[in-house]
């Protein structure tokens, strides 16, 4: 099991390595050693969370060590989806995804080194925990999360672009492919298609969470830490679905609207991690039992 | 136009607006952010203490101490529902591609009023409920008023179902703050990673204790000690190692009997210790007057009073009891056990008399009102301490002699040597005593072995066969190589260096599932029984009653906590609206459009919002 974790952990390493050089030099036999590489990781990554199913003998979603796991599984599984996607359906060019893929398999390889320090003996699930809805919630949001991440790493790389093409935006869409493309896709909509596919999964999470927590504690909404933070995130993302309506309303000049939206992506994401793995850190937590086990 | 009409239109168009809504769920946001931060629903002390005087004033102030259920937070939300409600009524331009945009808005308007309805309407409390025994009626959680329920509860049964225990070894090197769960594998070597330890574990019992073994260290007198039989009429009724640097007292008392071991130094000890009674400490009462400073000490002899200085209060002895549950026998009849003393307290306002235990000294002040509160009472009775009228003494020095003596109310019957493994007749007792060895250097050799003895048979129900595992590890590091047993849940095990330890406990959650079997009964009639658990309640009559906690030391009640959510439905209805909705918006929508409208122009089916809220070029 710690064997196969650093093995994971070092593929997906690799996978960092091998986006990067794809998106140097760009040919087209990179384009497949990138993906099959960041895959490689998955299929390990698979390994370890089925043989942590079989082992201990429920979801692999109840503690700290299994959320990073998984956590890590889903990213890599949204985002290798997405790649296909793109190329397959959408027909973008692959450098469209760009350096996407390494920021996913960094996200990932963070996943696994956290549970590489992680106290990784099976525990019992605690009676709250034993409930269908535990596998509902969590898949949700890990898929949210996961989508989520990609709109984050999105908003990163538009604003690196627009701050190297600044004023020359035509180059934005244009730069480094000469490919027969059906349409074109820029990083600012690529992160709101992100979003968009994240922020439904984020909803029923929340409110699966809701039902639960009402079956378990009796009632579907206390403030606990951690319920008020899943909130705040869900209605910062709200505000970035509901911004684009009102920009061009104001001052903002048409040209700043995606910067701006791109840097409320930047806030937003650190809040989903927060909501995920910080809430130790706040003084409200010692009142809360939503928090994972130290 | 007017200038009135104007501003009316203005705000009119600022409450329909999306501006407005995107204020509002920014500032919703941050109100949450803070709701973290802050500490909420505390006593005001607490702010004081951890925010100074000042932000604590501001905090009561702006109700930032309950930003959850303050009013500003509440009309937020109103606000957003007025928001939402315009908005949708305003921008509902009567198309299927707005199915999604008026389903999340109406869900939301009816989820916040199904929460509206539930705090205003609903109820929420808990109760605990004993075995076997009913409850017709709860406490409300928020002022513990009794709110009575129309039929009864009973709680026929209540089960912790617990996980058969598990265990894990742990291994920490200390210079390098490294902490590692090992793999109980044996004959395994296990490298500790980022140090030159390593641990191998070389066998296992499943089910292990410690034994005691005593031994003889050497001939010297250092820790003399005998093992000593009582016979009766040669059947050994108790028998056991004295210590005579130690416990070195057996006391008989169903036959008035205290036997010692003693050790003479030299012969003017001997001849005091064996023809003497001898003194042991006697009991002795402590009075503590509170808030005066004064402290008195008594010896216990019953019937014997002192006045306390600078008080009114005289204090008298009534009792000794040894063993206060059996406190009405002869006291030469009671093995000390709980031991107490009786007090009267005689002062301004009368008599007053009260226990005090040796053991609980705080336990007559809680579970009694006392008339004089600053007396404070602790007694001490010596372990030793016998009131035995027979007193059998097992002298020795180190000239090599060794004498048995009889002493009956404080006078000598009889004195003779002894030898090991004879039989000696106790005088009149009937008894006889038998010294089966002697070790001059007594120690005890500590030691792990397997249980052998089926102690609970196969019978048990799981989990409760809770058997303590043991292992024998080695552990190599730069001292060499060293092994030895652990037993589950002992202390930490430190290599040489002190830099290494190896910690064998039980991990994880020990408790399955905690389980009530509640029966309802409702006009004499029995209507309904389940067995509930976490995660799933009873619900009758609107009411649910959730598993939330049980008696701590005896399992004897469950604790339940009970719900009426009056709302429930529509928040419900709300939360399948929304999912539909955002779904709707995200996933159907988008293809709807491609499909429904092929060949037209964006332009004339979207509005410019949804083409600007799309990302629409």
């Amino acid at each position: 099991m710690d064997f196969t974790l650093n093995v994971t952990f070092y593929v997906y390493i690799a996978a960092i390595i091998a986006y990067v050089v794809r998106e140097i030099w760009r040919t087209k036999t990179l384009r497949w050693v990138a993906f099959g590489v960041f895959s490689g990781a998955l299929v390990l990554n698979t390994i370890l969370v089925l043989t942590r199913w079989y082992e201990a003998n429920h979801a692999p979603m109840s503690d700290k060590y299994e959320s990073f796991v998984f956590f890590a599984w889903t990213i890599a599984l949204v985002y290798l989806i997405m790649e296909l996607v793109t190329i397959f359906i959408a027909r973008v060019h692959e450098s469209r995804l760009g350096i996407i893929g390494a920021l996913q398999s960094l996200l990932s390889a963070w996943m696994l080194h956290s549970a590489i320090n992680t106290d990784s003996t099976i525990k019992e699930l605690p009676p709250a925990l034993q409930s269908n809805w535990l596998v509902v919630h969590v898949i949700n949001y890990f898929v949210s999360y996961s989508a989520l991440s990609i709109s984050f790493s999105a908003a990163i790389i538009y604003l690196i672009y627009r701050a190297i093409y600044r004023g020359r935006a035509q180059e934005i869409v244009m730069s480094g492919s000469n490919s027969q493309l059906r349409k074109d896709v820029t990083f600012d909509k690529l992160a709101y298609i992100s979003v968009t596919i994240g922020f439904p999964f984020l909803t029923v999470g929340l409110i699966t969470g809701s039902i639960w927590a009402k079956g378990a504690w009796g009632t579907y909404w206390g403030w606990d830490p951690k319920e008020t933070w899943s909130l705040i995130s869900w209605l910062v993302y709200l505000a970035y679905l509901h911004l684009p309506m009102i920009l061009p309303k104001t001052k903002i000049k048409k040209t700043f609207a995606p910067i701006l939206l791109s840097i409320v992506l930047l806030v937003a994401f650190p809040i989903v991690l927060f909501t995920f793995m910080g809430m130790h850190k706040l003084p409200t937590a010692v009142d809360s039992d939503h928090i994972y086990a130290e | 136009m007017t200038k009135t009409t104007k501003i009316e239109k203005k705000l009119w168009q600022f409450v329909c607006s999306v501006k407005l809504a995107v204020i509002i769920i920014i500032i919703l946001a941050v109100a949450c952010i803070l709701g973290t931060l802050i500490l909420q629903m505390r006593p005001p002390e607490d702010y004081v203490s951890r925010y100074g005087e000042g932000l604590a004033k501001l905090f009561s102030a702006i109700q930032f101490t309950d930003i959850f259920h303050s009013y500003w937070f509440a009309f937020l939300l109103v606000l957003l529902c007025v928001n939402l409600g315009c908005c949708t009524i305003k921008r509902w331009r009567n198309t299927v591609l707005q199915i999604g945009f008026l389903i999340t808005h109406i869900s939301i308007i009816l989820t916040l009023i199904g929460c509206f309805i539930d705090l205003q309407f609903g109820e929420k409390g808990g109760v605990n409920v004993y075995e076997g025994k009913s409850v017709d009626y709860y406490l409300n959680r928020a002022d513990y008023r009794k709110i009575p329920l129309d039929f009864q509860v009973y709680c026929d049964d209540f089960i912790i179902e617990k996980h058969p225990p598990k265990f894990r070894l742990v291994a920490f090197v200390k210079n390098k703050d490294l902490q590692k769960v090992i793999p109980v594998k044996v004959d395994k070597k296990i490298n500790i990673p980022g140090s030159n330890y390593a641990v191998t574990v070389k066998d296992y019992y499943q089910d292990a204790e410690y034994r005691q073994e005593p031994i003889n260290e050497s001939n010297e007198p250092n820790n003399p000690a005998i093992y000593v039989q009582m016979l009766d009429s040669n059947h050994v009724t108790a028998e056991g190692w004295l210590l005579a640097k130690d416990r070195n007292w057996y006391n008989d008392s169903k036959r008035d009997l205290k036997v010692e071991y003693l050790w003479a130094d030299n012969d003017e000890d001997y001849e005091r210790l064996a023809k003497t009674v001898g003194k042991s400490a006697n009991p002795k009462l402590d009075i503590t007057i509170e808030g005066k400073n004064i402290h008195k000490s008594m010896p216990v002899e019953e019937g014997k009073s002192i006045s306390i200085d600078g008080t009114d209060y005289v204090v008298e002895i009534k009792q000794l009891a040894l063993d206060y549950a059996n406190r009405a026998s002869p006291l030469r009849e009671q093995s000390l056990d709980n031991p107490a003393v009786s007090v009267e307290i005689t002062g301004p306002q009368g008599v007053e008399t009260r226990w005090t235990f040796s053991k609980y000294p705080d336990y007559w002040d809680k579970a009694h009102q006392a008339k004089y509160k600053d007396i404070k009472l602790t007694c001490s009775i010596p372990d030793d301490f016998s009131d035995a009228a027979n007193r059998l003494k097992i002298v020795q020095n180190k000239g090599g002699k060794q004498t048995l003596s009889y002493l009956n109310d404080g006078n000598l019957i009889s004195i003779i040597d002894w030898e090991i493994d004879k039989s000696y007749e106790i005088d009149e007792t009937g008894l006889q005593m038998r010294i089966v060895k002697y070790f001059p250097s007594h120690s005890t050799k500590k030691e792990v072995v397997e249980r052998s003895d089926n102690h609970e048979g196969h019978n048990h129900a799981p989990g409760e066969h809770a058997g303590t595992p043991a292992i024998l590890v080695e552990i190599e590091g730069p001292r060499g190589r060293v092994a030895d047993w652990m037993l589950a849940n002992n202390p930490p095990k430190w290599y040489p260096d002190k830099n290494f330890a190896l910690l064998y406990e039980q991990s994880g959650m020990v408790v399955k599932d905690y389980k009530s079997i509640l029966r309802v009964v409702d006009g004499g009639k029995t209507v309904m029984t389940k067995t509930i658990e976490v995660n799933d309640p009873l619900k009758y009559k609107g009411y649910v009653f959730y598993q939330s906690s049980y008696d701590p030391e005896g399992e004897k009640y469950t604790g339940l906590q009970v719900t009426r959510n009056p709302g429930l439905a529509v928040v419900y209805s709300g939360f399948i609206l929304l999912c539909v909705g955002v779904v709707f918006i995200f996933y159907v929508k988008p293809f709807l459009r491609r499909k429904l409208k092929k060949g037209q122009k964006v332009e004339d089916y979207y509005s410019d919002d949804e083409i600007a809220a799309e990302h629409i070029e």
